[in-house]
C-alpha cells in the first residue's frame, strides 16, 4: 500500500504550513518522513535544508506527534529536562526554560505531578512546551489542539503566533479546520497520498465569481426589487442574534449583505444600478467560502482532485 | 549528556518498576541476616565459634548443626571455608533469582519505547538511533548490575569484616554474572525490537536461560543421541544441540565457573565467558541493526 504518492511539497521558512486531509491521508506518513521516523521507499525528504532524518537537523525541530505518550514515571517538570537534555540544550538554560514554559501553558501547579495523572487537555499543554522548549527553527505539530478545550484551543493558537513571530516555521496537522484557517498562512490538502489542493488561505477560500455587496441604509424590500432584474443576485438573510455578546458577521447594524454571482462586468452594472438607486455601499468584496467548505468539496466531492 | 539522560531514564522507570527493588530487598535482608545473626570468633584464620541467632554452631567433616551440644565443635572449619561455603550458598540461590528478577524488570524496556507516541519522540530527537538503543540497554544493564553488586559487595565485605577473610573471587564472580546479565539482556532486546512485546520477550528469555542451562548436559555427552536409530535424525540433533550451546548464553558453565572463583579453584577454560559475551553482543548487535532501518 503507498502512503504517499507523487507528492511535491515545499514550505518556506517563517511561515505557518497547514496540512489538512481525512484520516488515512498520509499527513502523519509525511511528519515522519520528515523527521526520520519512517523511510520513503523512493523519493526524497529535506527539513531546514538537510536530508530528512539528519541527526543534527533535529536539534533544531520541534515536534508534537498525535497521541504523544510521555513516561510514566516522570512529573511534568521532569519530562520536559528529560527531552531538553535529548535536544542537547544546556542545563542553567534549560531550568530557566522548562520554569517560564510551564507558566506559558499554565502547568506550573502540576509540575511536580506524574504525568501518568494528566488529563488529555494537560498532556496536549505539556506536549506543547515540549515541542517548543528548545526554541526550534520549525515546530512540526501534529493535532495539537486534539481534546484540548475552546480556551486552551485559543491558548495555544496564542502559542503558535507567538512562534511565528520569533520567526520559526510551523508545520500544523490539524482536523480542527478553523484554528488551521485562522494560524495558517498557506495549506495543503492531502488526499489519498496525494496533493490535491495547496495554496494561500485566502486564495483556496475565494470564490472567483461571486462576491458580496454590502449595502447600508436600503430597506429589505427595496434591494429585493433590485434583485429581481439582477440574475445572480441574492440578499442574504437577517443575520442570526449575536452570541455572547459577540458580533457573529462583520456587517454593520442596518446593514444588508447581497450576495452577487457573476462576472465583474456584472459586479460593475449592479454597483451603478446601487448608486443610481443612491443606495449606500459599505463594502464589496470577493465572496470567500470557509476552508471547511474548501476541504469538504475536495475531498468529498473530488474538486480539484 | 544525551546518551547520559536516556540511561538514567532508562535507570528510573526500572526503579519505578518495583521488581529490582523487590531483589534489593531481599538483598538488604540477606545483609542484615549476615550482620545481626551470625557472630563468629576467629582465630589464626580458624573459626573457633559461631553462633547464629545466638544457638551455638557446631561443624565438622561437613556437617553443621545449631544448638546440639552433643555435636562436636568448630573444629578444622578455618574462616575461609566458612565464607566460602556461605557465598556458594548465596550464589546458587541469588544469583538465578537476580538474573530472573533482571529479566522480568527489563523485560518492557524495549516494547515500551517501541510504542506509538514514544518512539516518534525520542526518534525526532538528535539522537542516533544505535545510540538511543543501546543507552536504554545500558540503563537496564546498571540498574541489574548495581543489585548484582550490592549483593557480592555487600555479602563480601559483611563476611571479611566478620571473619578476615577477604574472598575477591566472589566479587569476581558477581562481575561476571553481571556481564552473564548483559548477553541475556541482549537476547531479551533482541526479542523486544523484533516482536514487540513485553510478555513474549520475559517469555523467550526466560526460555533461552533454561534451555541454555540444559543444553550443556546433551553437548557434554555425545554419546546421547544413540537412541535415535536414525543416522539422520541422529545428525540432525546432536547439530541443533551444537547450535543451541553455541548460540546461546553458556549458562550451566558460566555458573561453574562462578563457583571456582569463589572457591580459589582453577577456571580451566574462560571459553563459556568468551562465548557467553560474544553471543550477547551478537544479539544486541542485530537488535540495534533492526532498529537502525525500522518504519515506525
Amino acid at each position: 500500500m503507498r502512503a504517499l504518492s507523487g507528492l511535491d511539497l515545499k514550505v518556506s521558512r517563517g511561515s505557518v504550513f497547514g496540512l489538512l486531509g481525512p484520516n488515512g491521508a498520509g499527513k502523519t506518513t509525511l511528519v515522519k518522513l520528515a523527521l526520520g521516523i519512517a523511510f520513503p521507499t523512493a523519493g526524497q525528504v529535506s527539513i531546514l535544508g538537510r536530508p530528512a532524518g539528519d541527526v543534527g537537523t533535529r536539534a533544531r525541530v520541534g515536534y508534537l506527534p498525535e497521541n504523544h505518550r510521555y513516561p510514566a514515571h516522570l512529573t511534568g517538570a521532569q519530562t520536559l529536562r528529560f527531552f531538553g537534555r535529548l535536544s542537547g540544550m544546556d542545563e542553567p538554560e534549560l531550568g530557566r526554560r522548562v520554569e517560564s514554559l510551564l507558566r506559558r501553558v499554565k502547568m506550573e501547579e502540576w509540575r511536580s505531578t506524574p504525568v501518568r495523572r494528566y488529563s488529555k487537555g494537560m498532556m496536549q499543554r505539556l506536549g506543547m512546551a515540549q515541542a517548543i522548549l528548545n526554541q526550534p527553527d520549525l515546530v512540526i505539530l501534529d493535532e495539537p489542539t486534539d481534546g484540548v478545550d475552546p480556551v486552551g484551543r485559543r491558548e495555544i493558537r496564542d502559542l503558535l503566533l507567538e512562534q511565528k513571530d520569533r520567526g520559526a516555521t510551523i508545520f500544523l496537522n490539524s482536523h480542527l479546520l478553523s484554528e488551521v484557517e485562522r494560524v495558517c498562512d498557506r495549506v495543503a490538502i492531502l488526499k489519498e497520498g496525494r496533493l490535491v489542493r495547496e495554496g494561500q488561505v485566502e486564495d483556496l477560500t475565494r470564490v472567483s465569481s461571486a462576491f458580496e455587496v454590502e449595502t447600508h441604509g436600503a430597506s429589505r424590500e427595496r434591494m429585493e426589487t433590485l434583485a429581481a432584474r439582477f440574475p445572480g443576485l441574492v440578499v442574504a438573510p437577517p443575520a442570526p442574534p449575536p452570541v455572547g455578546g459577540e458580533a457573529a458577521t462583520g456587517v454593520l447594524e442596518g446593514a444588508l449583505v447581497m450576495t452577487f454571482s457573476g462576472d465583474p462586468a456584472g459586479l460593475n452594472r449592479l454597483i451603478d444600478a446601487l448608486r443610481a438607486e443612491h443606495v449606500s455601499i459599505a463594502a464589496v468584496r470577493p465572496r470567500r467560502e470557509s476552508l471547511e467548505e474548501v476541504f469538504v468539496k475536495v475531498v468529498r466531492d473530488g474538486e480539484g482532485a | 549528556m544525551k546518551i547520559r539522560a536516556l540511561v538514567l531514564d532508562a535507570a528510573r522507570e526500572l526503579l519505578y518498576r518495583k521488581t529490582l527493588l523487590f531483589y534489593f530487598g531481599i538483598v538488604t535482608l540477606v545483609h542484615l541476616f549476615l550482620i545481626l545473626a551470625l557472630q563468629t570468633d576467629v582465630a589464626d584464620g580458624a573459626i573457633t565459634s559461631i553462633r547464629v541467632f545466638g544457638l551455638e554452631g557446631r561443624a565438622s567433616g561437613g556437617g553443621f548443626t545449631l544448638g546440639d551440644r552433643a555435636a562436636p565443635a568448630t573444629a578444622g572449619l578455618t574462616a575461609a571455608a566458612l565464607v566460602q561455603g556461605i557465598q556458594i550458598g548465596i550464589s546458587f540461590v541469588l544469583y538465578p533469582m537476580g538474573i530472573l528478577l533482571a529479566v522480568f524488570a527489563t523485560s518492557s524496556l524495549v516494547p515500551r519505547m517501541l510504542e506509538k507516541g514514544t518512539i516518534d519522540l525520542m526518534l525526532a530527537k538528535p539522537v542516533s538511533r544505535p545510540a538511543l538503543f543501546a543507552a536504554r540497554y545500558l540503563g537496564a544493564l546498571l540498574v541489574a548490575g548495581a543489585n548484582l553488586i550490592y549483593l557480592v559487595g555487600g555479602v563480601g565485605v559483611i563476611l571479611g569484616l566478620k571473619t578476615g577473610f577477604w574472598n575477591w573471587g566472589f566479587i569476581l564472580s558477581g562481575l561476571m554474572m553481571t556481564a552473564y546479565f548483559g548477553a541475556l539482556l541482549g537476547f531479551l532486546v533482541l526479542i523486544g525490537v523484533l516482536m514487540r512485546s513485553t510478555t513474549i520477550g520475559l517469555m523467550m528469555t526466560t526460555g533461552i536461560f533454561i534451555v541454555s542451562l540444559v543444553i550443556r548436559l546433551p553437548h557434554a555427552n555425545s554419546n546421547w543421541p544413540m537412541l535415535l536409530t536414525s543416522r539422520t535424525a541422529r545428525f540432525l540433533a546432536q547439530g541443533v544441540v551444537e547450535v543451541l550451546y553455541h548460540a546461546l548464553p553458556r549458562t550451566f558453565d558460566v555458573g561453574q565457573i562462578a563457583s571456582a572463583l569463589i572457591l580459589h579453584q582453577p577456571v580451566l577454560s574462560w571459553m563459556p565467558v568468551v562465548g557467553t559475551l560474544g553471543s550477547g553482543l551478537a544479539a544486541l548487535g542485530l537488535a540495534i541493526l533492526y532498529f537502525r532501518r525500522i518504519d515506525f
